[in-house]
């Protein structure tokens, strides 16, 4: 069976392009666009890997990954995305469990390996 | 004059006017503080807002560029890689606008560790590699292999360097050299000067100051021939300032520059 990556990202065009890319290597896409809607995605089923922006409409994408551990159901992996490099938020996503902290865009070959590296 | 007019300009009459004239000057210190906060808001929110939109489209070009939507030909892979390349450079540009913005609005917290600052040097030349060896420059590091370790933000050092090693690129022409190196000064060699040299077309004495000053051109008419967003300089000397240095520029027109910053080698720790 595919894995399942979870895309949390408030702008459409950049979900539709990860939706895009996600699916042509191979694997099942769920998106979401706000901190609630990835609460409910993300307990509905398990999410192998979920790619996390930090900005959303209703607060700090980390909040995601508080709610989804109160109810057991993190995704094994989470690698978060975020618009500006800073090593404050760097260190603040590395502290709530993420895996990678990475600077959008990220170019798809290394965004591709990174996610296979987390799935295996 | 009347003993009415000769009351009005008494002492006591003239430090009030004073008073209220320095309240004045108060208040449009505040109102100019206050439009300029509003301006660093502005461009920190619109550049965020146009690095979201490039980001899908340069996804959706790598995609293309990938083959993962079918094989393209020759001709459509070298346009859709022109579509990647026009988009990364798009994003470079507004990443150093966000950069400014914060550098110059204290909203940079220094992330302070001891680290090898030669070695960081050859990694910036390898980085630029690439682009000098395409107008057949050199890049060399002269000295400081003896050099104790230094202790400061080191992606700041790097971007400072970057921009440095960047500008001397882009106005070296073809077949220049560009050096780094490395010296110590002040009471127990306790500052750390690094030297970014060229012997490309040089700087003014008279735009000295200008090229440090933000979106500043030498030449900023529209058909100038280096474009850029006139930050790079700008940003640089508010990094090293962050870190309690100096950065200036020493040059001599048709000959060369060399832009210095010092460095504490042994600042207050954290």
């Amino acid at each position: 069976m595919p894995a399942r990556i979870l895309i949390v990202e408030d702008s459409p065009l950049v979900t539709d392009a990860l939706r895009v890319l996600f699916t042509a290597a191979g694997y099942e896409v769920d998106a979401a666009a706000s901190v609630a809607e990835a609460v409910e995605r993300g307990a509905s089923g398990p999410v192998d890997l979920m790619l996390l922006d930090l900005t959303l409409p209703d607060g700090n994408g980390l909040e995601v990954l508080d709610a989804l551990r109160s109810r057991s159901s993190l995704p094994r992996s989470t690698l978060a995305m975020t618009g500006h490099n800073d090593s404050g938020s760097r260190r603040r996503c590395l502290e709530a469990g993420c895996a990678e902290v990475l600077l959008k865009p990220v170019p798809i070959a290394e965004l591709l390996r990174l996610i296979e590296l987390h799935l295996a | 004059m009347s003993m009415a007019d000769r009351l009005d300009s008494s002492p006591t009459k003239r430090v009030k006017t004073l008073e209220a004239q320095a309240r004045e000057a108060q208040q449009t210190i505040e109102e100019l503080r206050a439009r300029d906060a509003l301006k660093t808001q502005f461009l920190s929110n619109v550049s965020h807002d146009l690095r979201t939109p490039l980001a899908a489209i340069i996804t959706h070009a790598e995609i293309l560029r990938e083959g993962m939507l079918g094989e393209l030909n020759q001709k459509q892979r070298d346009s859709v890689t022109g579509i990647v390349s026009g988009g990364q450079q798009l994003i470079d540009m507004i990443d150093e606008i966000l950069t400014y913005v914060r550098s110059a609005s204290d909203q940079v917290n220094l992330v302070r560790t001891d680290f090898d600052i030669t070695e960081l040097v050859d990694q910036v030349r390898t980085l630029n590699q690439a682009l000098a060896a395409k107008k057949h420059l050199t890049i060399e590091r002269l000295n400081g292999d003896d050099l104790p370790q230094v202790y400061a933000d080191r992606d700041k050092i790097k971007h400072v360097l970057g921009n440095l090693i960047g500008n001397a690129i882009k106005f070296t022409p073809d077949g220049g050299r560009i050096w780094i190196s490395f010296s110590r000064r002040g009471r127990n060699g306790d500052e750390l000067v690094v030297e970014v040299g060229d012997n490309g077309r040089g700087i003014a004495r008279a735009h000295y100051e200008l090229v440090f000053r933000e979106f500043a051109q030498v030449d900023a008419s529209p058909s100038r021939p280096h474009h850029g967003t006139g930050l790079g300089l700008a940003i640089a000397r508010n990094l090293v300032e962050l870190h309690s240095g100096r950065i200036w520029v020493e040059s001599e027109l048709g000959k060369g520059s060399r832009f210095f910053f010092t460095l504490p080698l042994n600042p207050p720790r954290d």
